[in-house]
């Protein structure tokens, strides 16, 4: 009767283990990671260990979440190369808003956001693509209808080197998506 | 201290070990990221806690000194993590 | 004697801890759960650490570092929260781009 709370809070650790291994959002796993932290240190420090207890609470709860959570924000990002004269809100077409925004909602699901990254010219994005820096590019081509001749329309097309982000973009977009195949890339290269 | 007490001690500390259970049921079903920082606070300071009692119902000071260092540890991280949560939701 | 007003801190302290951490499971804003939250676990925490102190006077330096640590940092977790969930709310109506109800031809 008397030590029966150390199996109450010992079976406190798999269930937040559980938790972080069935969570999929990745910034609240981070989250649980941390409440797995602090069940941990008190389960180390009531079965006697109050070295490993605070080790867990120092390295392993506070290093640990920031250097994961560094990590989480800087690798789910997708860069969106434009060219400079779309980079700013205020420059931006509304159709181009609205294609950035229908990317974000086909890559919501998947807890990446969008990035944008300009570029000074055509030259310099397509360049940027073959290098990898970026993962799509944006641009848009002016037409102009002969029937209403006072309204220029651009239509704007996207160029991806990544054939899962193609999977993932193309039902949701109403614009042009082409996905560039390896063998241009390396053409390009060599 | 009398054996009374020691079982007053016993529930107090099941007690509590049943209190977290509520924040973590939280944690697992809210959406919102700030509710579950929230319930992650307050399973922080309620661990916290009950390495406290266990001290005074032990007689032992390692695990207490550990409990303090785990109250104001656990704390400066969760700002910490606050803060770059914040940064994510600006980006 | 002590035992009993011992007894009755930790009683305190256990019941303020179920209150607050109960206003977790509704389903009101995040700065109410905020308040309840911080005000219910330090008042209830600071209660028990209370009680543990009339029963083990002699680990005193102990619990008053406790106390001290948990009203300063609970107080100010409670503003640093506050302050970023706020900000994080406030800067998502900034986003140009989310209007999902716009329609294309609107402004014409």
């Amino acid at each position: 009767m008397m030590d029966s709370y150390l199996y109450i809070i010992i079976a406190l650790l798999p269930l937040a283990a559980m938790m972080v291994v069935f969570q999929t959002n990745p910034y609240h796993a981070l989250v649980i990671r941390g409440v797995l932290g602090a069940i941990a240190a008190l389960v180390y420090s009531i079965l006697g260990a109050p070295d490993v207890a605070l080790t867990e609470a120092l390295v392993g709860t506070l290093l640990a979440i920031t250097l994961y959570a560094v990590a989480v924000r800087s690798s789910l990002v997708l860069t969106i190369g434009v060219l400079q004269e779309e980079f700013e809100i205020e420059d931006q077409t509304l159709d181009f808003q609205v294609l950035i925004s229908a990317v974000q909602t086909s890559l919501d699901p998947y807890y990446v956001r969008v990035k944008l990254m300009p570029y000074a010219d055509l030259k310099a994005l397509d360049q940027a693509l073959r290098q990898q820096e970026i993962h799509v590019k944006v641009y848009g081509n002016t037409i102009s209808n002969a029937k209403l001749d006072e309204i220029q329309i651009k239509s704007y097309q996207l160029v991806t080197r990544l054939n899962r982000i193609y999977e993932i973009i193309k039902p949701d977009i109403t614009s042009a998506l082409v996905l560039l195949q390896s063998s241009d890339l390396k053409e390009a290269q060599s | 201290m009398t054996s009374v007490m020691m079982t007053v001690l016993n529930i107090a500390i099941i007690a509590m070990t049943l209190s977290i259970l509520i924040p973590m049921y939280a944690a697992w079903k809210d959406e919102d990221i700030w509710q579950t920082m929230l319930s992650m606070a307050s399973i922080s300071t309620k661990s916290s806690l009950i390495v406290l009692m266990l001290s005074v119902l032990r007689d032992d000071w390692m695990i207490g000194v550990s409990g303090v260092i785990m109250i104001s540890v656990g704390n400066a991280g969760f700002m910490l993590l606050a803060h770059i949560l914040k940064r994510m939701g600006e980006a | 004697m002590i035992e009993v007003l011992s007894s009755f801190c930790i009683l305190v302290g256990l019941v303020f801890g179920f209150w607050g951490t109960s206003s977790l499971l509704g389903s009101r804003s995040v700065l109410f759960k905020l308040h309840n939250l911080s005000v219910s676990d330090t008042l209830g925490s600071i209660s028990i650490i209370v009680g543990l102190l009339f029963l083990r006077p002699r680990e005193w330096p102990l619990l008053l570092l406790a106390i001290i640590s948990l009203m300063l940092w609970n107080t100010m977790l409670g503003y640093v929260l506050a302050s970023c969930s706020s900000d994080a709310v406030k800067n998502q109506h900034d986003v140009l781009y989310f209007d999902p109800d716009f329609e294309i031809g609107d402004e014409s």
